[in-house]
């Protein structure tokens, strides 16, 4: 097989064979195969089969499938072959590792019973010792996932440990995309991370190769290796790297869990039913599903029972079914129950998400229902801007310039300008942000971002101070300095499928206009909203107009307080602290999201009151005001232990302020 | 009366030997021929069950009663339609065998045709011929206590039917797709990877994904699985280019008459497999059931034989891994 290479680099130690990249010929790869053969290992790697590149084992790089490619879809897989002899260009087919970790059936016990008395004989099959070869990313992923079903206790699966413990990783970095990828989403792929013994990236004429454990650099050791050149690591890594942008991120996955979990009656799910067969094909091509049933194999009397393990699948008619009846007899039932495993519980049980992102279950769905696709029928990603834009200008060295379009007067010392002729990036920001204004001649203010507008932004200012009286005389036309949008947002997506408390004081409401605007935008991803707001007279109500507007309106709670009402003022409603508002109210909070701005002593309150409620620190939002003078966590003013507010913050959950938030002198 | 209650003789009593009858009607007798496949255990089921009436085994005739009838064939004359009902009074329990007895088998492709017309084009006299104008299951006519699908039933379930029967549990026969066993297999899907038509998704197992792991798509010789959403792989075949004429006739196999495969052949009217005449009512039961049962006036759904966490047959072991390879060398 070959020929051994003409340039041989220094022969490698395993500690120097760990930290660097080599080139192995392709004409060497047969060497790699036999050494793993002659250590005793099974080689299982691609090779073609029925029309589709599955995973076999193999002794010769004749088997591996040079110059074929697949192409994958919705329920369709066709190879085609041509154009050049390279042996990894294209993606990962039916079979999957599992096959040997977690074998379709497995015997376990014998069972015996002779007149009154039993016996068991458990079985103990022999673990194969394989070496995959040419195994990618996503499946790498899959092995871990299955580690920590099977492993990561308190119960293990003895069967699973010594298979896995008998397995070595020779993977292969994917070069092109395939039609139903999505380990980008899934955070898994298509470059290799970890979980390898050995990572091999094919280039013209052979592989780049590092090693990825101990166990892979005693293997390169002893392979014929060359040094790999700049070029050569730089062209490997490229190419992974095209093939990232060339997937794309087609599955939200951000709050994903939250937002899926939101949808249990969903009509989507009967949607899918009449599409889904219930065949288990999903979830028998998944590398990650473990469902399996005992099954028992008796002789005509009973005396001698044979009990074997076999895949199973949640979406098998009989999976949940007890004496009186089935847990989930309709399709829906059982797709759902997948769905909201994969994405969304198995978080919960075992800690990451039950997806690789390997497409399987979507290429090989005999009806092609796409994951990708229902996924975002069922809990669909709240609206994102197309880009996120760089904030416009960052260090306190630049300003970009924007132009009053109006200003309105809110009350005797708080208006709101319109700025527009503004960079891009300052409409794109988030709800929660805030830009630093300068006016030439006064100190440069942090100012949140009362309302984005396609055209502009509003920022609302009170007349507190020399600049501020400055920036809220403006008049039409004039301008002003900004950067930003800078510092953290409101996490919306956080809320996506939960009730929304909103409790604000004074100007507090400034910031959280925006974020109301958010959710009154896309009003049905949220539960019952909330707004409860509190000033000190009626008169220094802001936005007046809309407060009417949004207390019309039957979707949302809003609630209004003042200090002091005054007899001139005619005011009529609640008199007192904004947590008057909420404190007897019968809401349970445990299933809300809560959103608080104002004085630092009105926030701890609300807190502690929302505490009361059965809100969860880690679910309340506040947002901090601090000194600032650069905004970008250089200049040190605004450091509250150990965060910049204009950086870290200014939205913080309460769970991260903990030992800092209401604490005099910080 | 379930499976259980029909047989059970108490946890501790000495096991009884059961007084077993095998049947055959229009068929073609290749399930009842599936118990003299267990040849390794042929001895063994003697000893637990007295076999007094099994045609292709034996010339011995016995006219009951039966504690186990195992019926084989379609009701296909009138004649036939009295018998089943006499051998029901005969039997404590009656499981139909094959896709013939329980959906009315390949024959049943007659009941979208005209018979008479048929009958006269075939037979010189056909006078002489006394056939009824459908082919129906067993289930049609007299109450079934379990069903064992399948052309020709698969031999390992029999076994466990049997085994399962002697001692007094349910049988252990899996409600999945055909997908479940190709899969666990490690066979190919021929759907996805080749285009070809495959009743696979919407068939019950039992057969150890036989076609499909020889390259052919599955032909549905099982029957519909539970849920068969047959509807929506129709659909997936016609937007693969197929005309719903032809998509039809891929439904009109050996289980064609059991719902939901029936009304979707019916409904792609251009599918008729014989002749164009109107589609005929299916006979209904002609005498009262015996023992006692109420009389089905709409046929009865049997027992269905699976339960939870049950094995599947093992795969044929003559069969080889993988079909006829189309590798690239």
């Amino acid at each position: 097989m070959g020929t051994l290479p003409t340039v041989q680099a220094q022969p490698p130690t395993p500690t120097a064979a760990s930290a660097g990249s080599w080139f192995l010929a392709r004409a060497n790869l047969q060497v790699l195969i036999d050494l793993l053969r002659s250590d005793g290992r099974t080689v299982v790697g691609p090779t073609v089969a029925d029309g589709t590149i599955v995973l076999e084992e193999i002794e010769s790089t004749e088997q591996l499938p040079a110059g074929w490619h697949d192409d994958q879809a919705p329920g369709k897989y066709r190879l085609a072959s041509g154009g050049d002899d390279r042996l990894f260009d294209y993606t990962v087919g039916p079979t999957s590792p599992k096959r040997w970790t977690f074998p379709p059936r497995v015997p376990l016990a014998v069972g015996q019973r002779d007149q009154g008395s039993v016996s068991f004989q458990a079985v103990h099959p022999d673990a194969p010792r394989v070496a995959f070869l040419g195994i990618r990313a996503c499946e790498l992923a899959g092995l871990k996932v299955q580690d920590r079903v099977f492993l990561g206790g308190p119960f293990t699966d003895e069967d699973y440990r010594s298979r896995r413990s008998a397995t070595l990783t020779i993977a292969v970095e994917c070069a092109v995309a395939g039609g139903t990828c999505f380990c980008t989403s899934m955070g898994t792929g298509p470059a290799v991370r970890d979980g390898a013994d050995l990572v091999l990236s094919e280039l013209a004429g052979g592989f780049i190769v590092r090693a990825g454990s101990p166990a892979g650099a005693e293997l390169l050791v002893r392979l014929p290796l060359a040094t790999a050149s700049t070029d050569q690591t730089m062209a490997a890594r490229r190419q992974v790297e095209s093939v990232a942008e060339a997937i794309g991120d087609p599955v939200a996955t951000e709050g994903l869990r939250d937002r899926l979990l939101a949808q249990w009656d969903s009509p989507r799910w009967l949607q899918i039913a009449e599409r889904c067969m219930t065949c288990t094909n999903c979830t028998l091509v998944c590398p990650t599903c473990f469902c399996s049933s005992v099954t028992q194999r008796s002789d005509l009397d009973g005396s001698v029972n044979t009990n074997e393990r076999i895949w199973d699948s949640c979406f098998s008619l009989g999976f949940a079914k007890v004496a009186a009846g089935n847990f989930r007899s309709r399709a829906r039932d059982r797709y759902r129950q997948w769905l909201t495993h994969k994405f969304a519980t198995w978080l919960d049980q075992f800690g990451s998400f039950g997806c690789v992102g390997c497409g399987r279950c979507i290429t090989w769905c005999p009806v092609g229902i796409d994951v990708r696709a229902e996924l975002a029928a069922v809990a669909p990603p709240l609206e994102t801007r197309t880009a996120d834009l760089e904030p416009a200008a960052t260090t306190p060295a630049e300003y970009t310039i924007a132009r009053v379009r109006s200003t309105r007067l809110e009350t005797a010392d708080t208006a709101t300008m319109l700025l527009d002729r503004l960079d891009p990036a300052f409409p794109a920001g988030a709800p929660g942000q805030f830009v630093m204004v300068n006016l030439p001649g006064f100190p440069p203010l942090p100012i949140s971002i009362s309302r984005y507008r396609p055209d502009g932004i509003e920022l609302t200012i009170r007349a507190a101070g020399p600049a501020t009286t400055q920036l809220t005389s403006l008049a039409r036309g004039d301008e002003i300095g900004l950067r930003g949008p800078l510092g953290t947002a409101w996490p919306v997506e956080r809320a996506v499928g939960r009730d929304v408390i909103v409790v604000t004081g004074g100007i507090g409401l400034a910031p959280l206009r925006s974020l109301i605007d958010a959710i009154l935008a896309q009003r049905l991803r949220f539960g019952t909203v909330r707004v409860y707001y509190g000033a000190r007279t009626p008169k220094d109500l802001l936005y007046t107009d809309e407060l009417e507007r949004w207390a019309a309106r039957d979707d949302l709670e809003v609630g209004i307080t003042v200090d002091r009402a005054g007899a001139e003022s005619g005011w009529t409603g609640p008199v007192g602290i904004v947590t008057h508002l909420f404190d007897r109210a019968t809401w349970d909070g445990s299933r809300a999201v809560a959103f608080v701005c104002g004085p630092e002593r009105m926030m701890e309150a609300t807190a502690q009151v929302l505490g009361e409620r059965g809100l969860k620190p880690d679910r309340i939002f506040v947002t901090l005001e601090r000194h600032m003078e650069c905004g970008i966590g250089l200049c040190g003013h605004c450091q509250m232990g150990r965060y910049f507010v204009c950086k870290d913050g200014p939205v913080f959950s309460l769970a991260k302020l903990t030992d800092v938030f209401g604490r005099e002198g910080i | 009366m379930t499976v259980l209650s029909a047989l059970r003789t108490g946890p501790r009593a000495a096991p009884a030997r059961l007084r077993v009858g095998i049947v055959k009607f229009a068929s073609c007798d290749g399930c009842q021929l599936s118990l003299l496949d267990l040849e390794d255990e042929l001895v063994a089921i003697a000893e637990r069950f007295d076999i007094v009436e099994f045609p292709e085994a034996s010339s011995q005739r016995s006219s009951g009663p039966y504690d186990l009838l195992l019926v084989e064939g379609s009701v296909s004359s009138p004649d036939q339609a009295r018998e089943i009902v006499e051998l029901r009074r005969a039997a404590r329990m009656l499981v139909t065998i094959g896709a013939c007895a329980t959906t009315g088998g390949i024959q049943a492709l007659r009941n979208w045709a005209d018979h008479d017309a048929y009958r006269a084009a075939v037979y010189a006299h056909p006078e002489y011929v006394d056939s009824l104008a459908t082919a129906t299951p067993i289930s049609q006519h007299v109450q079934v206590d379990a069903e064992l699908h399948g052309c020709p039933i698969n031999a390992g379930l029999l076994r466990e039917m049997l085994a399962s029967l002697a001692m007094g549990r349910r049988p252990q026969i899996r409600d999945e797709a055909v997908c479940a066993e190709c899969k666990r297999r490690g066979a190919v899907c021929v759907l996805v990877s080749g285009g070809t038509p495959c009743l696979g998704p919407v068939t019950r197992a039992g057969c150890g994904a036989l076609c499909p792991a020889f390259a052919r798509g599955c032909y549905g010789c099982f029957g519909p699985k539970e849920h068969a959403n047959a509807t929506e792989l129709a659909a997936w075949f016609e937007a693969g280019g197929r005309a719903p004429s032809d998509v039809g006739r891929l439904f009109a196999g050996f289980t064609a008459y059991a719902e939901p495969f029936r009304s979707l052949i019916t409904e792609r009217r251009g599918t008729r497999m014989v002749g164009d005449g109107p589609i005929v009512s299916p006979a209904r039961p002609v005498e009262p059931a015996p023992m006692g049962v109420p009389t089905p006036t709409e046929p009865v759904a049997p027992l269905p034989l699976a339960v939870a966490a049950p094995p599947e047959p093992p795969p044929p072991t003559a069969a080889p891994k993988r079909r006829p390879s189309r590798r690239k060398r």
